[in-house]
């Protein structure tokens, strides 16, 4: 099938990601165990998880590069191994593991990715290796990993694709790098492109993306926005007492864990709402009391512990 | 459209272009160096006299009849051996570094996920590997008909394009298996070992065979055979032989663009 005559069937309407069911087996290991997932248009979502969770199958598997054991997979409203070929010319796709011709220049594997696309913005091509710093003349086996990660970084964001799917982008890049790929995400958002982000760096996850999903072991732990992720992760909370910590009344409070006690001060974990912990603080002399809001990595290791 | 194919068999083909030249190099390295010591040869009665005086066998083995002939000191020093082997190694290895060789270094995941289908890039990657074997033919046929003039060879241009381009035909054949193999499986060494036996095994067949009446029959089944069988530097070659072996070698090659699209794409 021609890419150009399938992309008729692209809709416009509902997720630009729609997974259900996905299973891939590699033998007797089970990669990806029966994850279901949908994205939004238009949105920045983060796939997160660590090494060996399934994001790079699950990722695969969308591009058709991977053929699932189990489940069904829809790419912008086509189905990911039916219309792999129409699919493939509005998803950009930058790999985790970065392996590139060694002996091409950045101008010639951007050239030959654009022969093989069907065209490219040249001028976009000059604007991104400007502001990626890259020097594009280069050959590739002379380049340091974090800039050939710009060129795939480039390679990604130079087509003119409505998902882009990114695979660790910023493994090796410099802070300020890391700056600019944001500044590139935010950008494409701005213009309506679906970006999914695949990224075990959460901080990176946190100031881009909308919404997230953690994966563990093949499975999906949880999906929803950053700031409902940090919601439900507990909060530390370390009150001062004037006289000794009223130990009893705290320890039959269900919602604090990891209760620890010494002298004056108490620490615990607050799983649930703080309101029974209030009640039994204003009983007390409390010198002070202080409620830490979790970030998206103690969100995530929470997540994590709670689901192991 | 055009850019798209341009690409696909024009990529692999520029990336191979160190190893085409080396093949080319010792190609013409190969034959030119043979040819020249044929003027030795021609005088050198004693010579071709001790190898006629070998038992039959031994010389239908190793393709040693009539050595004091042109055509028998081509087959013997080159065609026998020597080019057909040059020209199956190469195809093992430009066949195996333009598919599985790529792919299991995590080089082709890049490239697959382009807007082209899996089909029509396992057949540019195997485009462009019959083409360096066409360029390897067009070298060694150069560097053969040019080595007989400047060396003095009296033999027919007819028979040697014949064995040349049929050369290049075993070495297309051998490739297609690698195709094969590579459509199959993203494993550079099967593809390595199963190219490298089938060529050897070949030439095995081809030449032990005949030396047992239990197996002389099954002789028949060496592409080698189907090749240089007939003796084309003496007869040329009936259209049969380049059927037999250009044929397959492109059904081999669909069957490995088959198998790709069907399987998983291997990662780094």
């Amino acid at each position: 099938m021609d890419a150009q005559t399938s992309q008729a069937a692209l809709t416009t309407d509902g997720p630009a990601i729609h997974i259900e069911g996905l299973v891939k087996d590699y033998g007797a290991v089970h990669a990806v165990r029966g994850i279901n997932l949908d994205v939004r248009r238009g949105e920045v979502f983060g796939f997160l998880g660590p090494n060996g969770a399934g994001k790079t199958t699950t990722i695969r598997c969308l591009l058709d590069l991977l053929r699932p054991t189990a489940g069904r997979l829809e790419v912008l409203g086509l189905d990911a191994r039916q219309d792999s070929l129409a699919l493939r010319s509005q998803v950009a796709y930058m790999p985790g593991e970065l392996r590139l011709p060694e002996r091409m220049t950045g101008a010639g594997l951007v050239a030959a990715i654009g022969r093989l696309r069907g065209g490219l913005d040249t001028r976009r091509r000059d604007s991104l290796a400007e502001r990626l710093d890259l020097d594009l003349s280069r050959r590739l086996r002379e380049l340091s990993s974090g800039n050939r990660r710009k060129v795939a970084l480039l390679l990604a964001f130079v087509a003119d694709a409505e998902l882009l799917v990114l695979d660790e982008p910023t493994n090796g890049l410099d802070p300020l790098m890391q700056r600019e790929f944001l500044a590139l995400v935010r950008e494409a958002k701005e213009q309506g492109r679906t970006i999914f982000l695949s990224s075990h760096v959460l901080s990176e996850v946190q100031r881009a993306a909308d919404r997230v999903a953690v994966l563990r072991g093949g499975a999906l732990i949880v999906v929803g926005g950053v700031d409902e992720l940090r919601r439900r992760a507990r909060q530390r909370i370390e009150v001062w007492f004037d006289g000794p910590a009223p130990t009893e009344e705290l320890a039959a409070l269900p919602e604090l864990v990891n209760q620890h006690t010494e002298d004056h001060r108490f620490t615990a974990l607050l799983a649930g709402s703080i309101e029974p912990l209030l009640a039994v603080l204003v009983q007390q002399h409390v010198v002070s009391l202080l409620v830490e809001e979790p970030d998206l990595e103690e969100a995530f290791l929470d997540l994590y512990e709670a689901a192991s | 459209m055009r850019g798209r194919w341009a690409e696909l068999i024009g990529g692999p083909f520029r990336a191979s272009w160190r190893a085409g030249l080396g093949w080319s190099i010792a190609l013409v390295v190969l034959i030119v160096s043979t040819v020249a010591f044929w003027p030795a040869f021609r005088g050198a009665s004693g010579i071709t006299q001790a190898i006629d005086q070998m038992p039959a066998p031994l010389l239908d083995a190793f393709g040693l009849q009539g050595f004091g002939t042109p055509a028998g000191y081509l087959r013997g020093g080159l065609y026998e051996l020597l080019i057909p082997l040059v020209f199956a190694a190469a195809a093992v290895l430009f066949a195996n570094s333009a598919t599985a060789g790529e792919e299991d270094a995590g080089r082709l995941e890049l490239f697959v996920s382009q807007p082209v289908s899996r089909v029509a890039f396992f057949a540019g990657r195997s485009v462009a590997v019959f083409a360096w074997l066409a360029v390897l033919t067009l070298v060694a046929l150069a560097s053969q008909l040019a080595s007989d003039q400047i060396f003095g060879v009296p033999i027919d241009a007819g028979p040697v394009i014949a064995t040349v381009v049929l050369c290049g035909l075993l070495g297309a054949f051998v490739a297609g298996v690698c195709l094969t193999v590579a459509g199959l499986v993203a494993r550079p060494q099967l593809v390595q070992s199963v190219g490298f036996s089938v060529a050897y095994l070949s030439y095995l067949i081809l030449a032990l065979f005949p030396l047992s009446s239990l197996l002389a029959p099954w002789r028949q089944i060496a592409p080698w055979g189907w090749a240089l069988g007939g003796d084309p530097l003496v007869n040329g070659a009936e259209i049969w032989r380049y059927l037999l072996l250009g044929g397959p070698a492109v059904l081999l090659a669909v069957v490995g663009a088959l198998a790709f699209e069907r399987r998983d794409i291997r990662s780094a």
